[in-house]
């Protein structure tokens, strides 16, 4: 037991309201490094590095005291996004059994009890673990989802809102095309045409999520287009690309991140619905979603093997909202849901 | 109003010419071909006999002249034929939308009633045991999807009240009763969710509506509390409600498919789902287009109701 470590040292320094959830699992626990890269937003060039350090790190730690104080159940329940993600990074040792495993003789649809916390499945695989290894398949496609949704969904509309002209028009129309068709039917169709597998269905979601975060950041960036900072660096000669990466992104972190932090909740549930129609994750591998549409025909005479993986995901997409939410009243009271 | 109208309609229809195109393009690209699952499915895959049902079903044309073929079918209201039932696919559709109507409909219903009752009760008893009771049912009503919800309402009703929905499929107009038992529990599983982010909504907006000037006026003349809340805060709060149905209607038509599943209901949703497995190129896009349509549709629906409203934003 030394990996809870990490996430409990982490906690304090790193874990507040200003970064992303989803890097969390991924970063060491530098303490130091972690602060800087959560403010990244590059002003004050005129101070030595040290004072914006310094800065950075007392405005973050006053805002995430504020969090704490304003919004005790969004930070309530980023620990037990932080719990998760240790559950997901620890599966092997959490886990009481092999997930997979059918033992000999098998045990089948045995209810909960102290040999098999959550019981056994049809075939007679321990749930408990099941469940556990769950929590990995689904943060793996919803962390890789957000990550590749929200760098490539920010540039195109930063990109697209900065531009203007024929490239914005044409990037927006097939934004507005993508996101005129129902999230799950399109995820059904790109998902089963590239066929089951983890890597298909977070490249679904991204297409899906991608027009979203352009949305927002081309928004963002046409008003920060206008701004005088922006006018003024282009009087002074600045290309495009620094304006847009100097002057624009790091305005458009905050509704970014509150984005993404929803959004994770509701890649989790796509995940779910994917893998429970059986284009998600593979058989192979143990997602929530393919679970439920597996037990649900012992579901009358074995309630437990349906109760407990959709327990264990509705908790996984409630911690993201109820945290998602508490980040967007802390970090902008008027932006619009 | 009408030239906004008209400009949106316009938008709308090169967004779904774009998805339309886009799938069709797609899903010709990508293997897993209709032809070799059927003929797995009848048994024998050889090369002499793919090549015949790919003449047989226009398969093996380049897919420009396809694509014409079906974009020129689809202008006059010809969406093709399925390539397994071979038969056209509007028929099916026309066949299947009412249960899916009915079906969103229902969802709507339970989801707009059960949501501004319980938006307008929080509101009103802001601060009390039954706000914060109401605020969590509703955060909870968010976050459990709909497919699990169904599931346990069906295990539910069937352990404890040993009551199981009908088995084959009424339509509403051969025998309602049993019709709505089939109904209701999907509606209710599908509408819960979208009733919960209205009351959430509700209530935020009523709250917003109560703090105002205006309001503090109406309640000086020495209007009664009742007239206060439904007649003025309610009134002006159902704006942005609008606005979110129109958004989660998406939700609302994506869920249909895994819902109709479940509950084995033959609506245009488990056609989607089955076409898709089958690669029924034309089915999938029959069915993202009626799909894209409607949620667009929606949408504009939405945007003409706001003028209708509220007079400020008819006259920008």
């Amino acid at each position: 037991m030394n990996t809870p470590t990490t996430p409990t040292d982490d906690l304090p320094s790193g874990s507040g309201p200003d970064r992303p959830p989803d890097t969390a699992a991924d970063r060491s626990p530098a303490g130091g490094s972690t602060i800087t890269e959560a403010t990244e937003p590059g002003d004050g060039e005129r101070q030595t590095p040290e004072q914006v350090a310094l800065g950075r790190r007392q405005r973050f730690a006053e805002s995430f005291r504020q969090f704490r104080s304003d919004h005790l159940m969004g930070f309530l329940f980023g620990i037990v996004i932080l719990l998760l993600l240790l559950v997901a990074i620890a599966a092997p040792i959490i886990a009481t059994h092999d997930p997979s495993a059918i033992p000999r003789p098998p045990q089948k649809l045995a209810p909960p009890s102290t040999d098999h916390f959550f019981g056994t499945d049809q075939l007679g695989r321990d749930i408990f673990s099941r469940v556990v290894y769950g929590a990995r398949t689904s943060l793996i496609v919803a962390t890789a989802t957000v990550i590749i949704s929200t760098i490539l969904g920010t540039l195109l509309g930063a990109v697209s809102g900065y531009l203007g002209g024929w490239v914005d028009l044409v990037i927006q129309r097939i934004v507005d095309a993508v996101l005129s068709i129902p999230v799950l039917i399109l995820a059904l169709f790109i998902a089963s045409l590239l066929g089951a597998s983890i890597t298909n269905v977070v490249l679904a979601l991204s297409i899906i999520y991608i027009p979203r975060f352009s949305r927002i950041a081309r928004g963002e960036m046409l008003r920060i287009r206008s701004a005088e900072y922006v006018t003024a660096a282009e009087a002074l000669g600045a290309k495009p690309s620094r304006i847009i990466f100097k002057h624009g992104v790091p305005n458009l972190v905050a509704p970014i991140i509150v984005l993404a932090s929803l959004t994770f909740g509701q890649a989790i549930v796509a995940e779910a619905a994917l893998s429970f129609l059986g284009v998600g994750a593979p058989i192979t591998e143990p997602s929530w979603g393919r679970m439920l549409s597996t037990s649900r025909e012992f579901m009358t005479v074995a309630w437990w093997s349906v109760v407990f993986p959709g327990a264990a995901l509705s908790l996984g997409v409630l911690a993201f909202n109820l945290f998602g939410d508490a980040l967007r009243d802390h970090l902008d009271p008027k932006l619009v849901r | 109003m009408i030239e906004y109208v008209v400009r949106r309609i316009l938008s709308g229809l090169i967004v779904l010419f774009l998805l339309s195109t886009f799938l069709f393009f797609v899903m010709r690209a990508v293997p897993g071909d209709v032809v070799r699952l059927q003929l797995a499915d009848a048994g024998s895959v050889t090369d002499e006999r793919m090549a015949e049902m790919e003449a047989e079903l226009g398969l093996d044309r380049p897919a420009l002249a396809q694509y014409a073929s079906w974009l020129g079918g689809v202008v006059r209201g010809d969406l093709g034929d399925s390539l397994w039932e071979r038969r056209p696919v509007t028929e099916m559709i026309i066949e299947r939308f009412p249960v899916t109507f009915e079906l969103a409909f229902l969802s709507i219903v339970v989801a707009v009633g059960l949501g501004i009752v319980t938006g307008v009760a929080s509101a009103i008893r802001r601060g009390t045991v039954t706000d914060d009771g109401l605020r969590v049912a509703s955060v909870l009503g968010l976050s459990v999807p709909n497919f699990f919800l169904a599931l346990l309402m069906i295990t539910s009703a069937s352990v404890w009240f040993n009551w199981v929905a009908p088995l084959s499929y009424r339509r509403p107009w051969d025998d309602l009763g049993v019709n709505l038992q089939q109904m209701a529990m999907p509606a209710i599983a599908l509408g819960v969710s979208v009733a919960a982010a209205i009351a959430r909504l509700t209530r935020s907006s009523m709250l917003e509506v109560l703090g105002s000037d205006y309001i503090r006026t109406v309640r000086a003349k020495g209007a009664s509390s009742r007239l206060v809340n439904y007649k003025h805060a309610l009134r002006n709060s159902l704006i942005p409600i609008l606005t979110l149905i129109g958004l989660q209607f998406g939700a609302l038509l994506g869920g249909t498919v895994i819902l109709e599943s479940i509950f084995g209901l033959p609506g245009v949703g488990s056609m989607i789902f089955r076409a898709v497995e089958q690669r029924d190129y034309p089915v999938i896009q029959a069915g993202a287009i009626l799909y894209g349509t409607i949620f667009v549709a929606v949408n504009i629906a939405v945007d003409i109701t706001y003028g209708l409203i509220d007079p400020r934003i008819r006259r920008s």
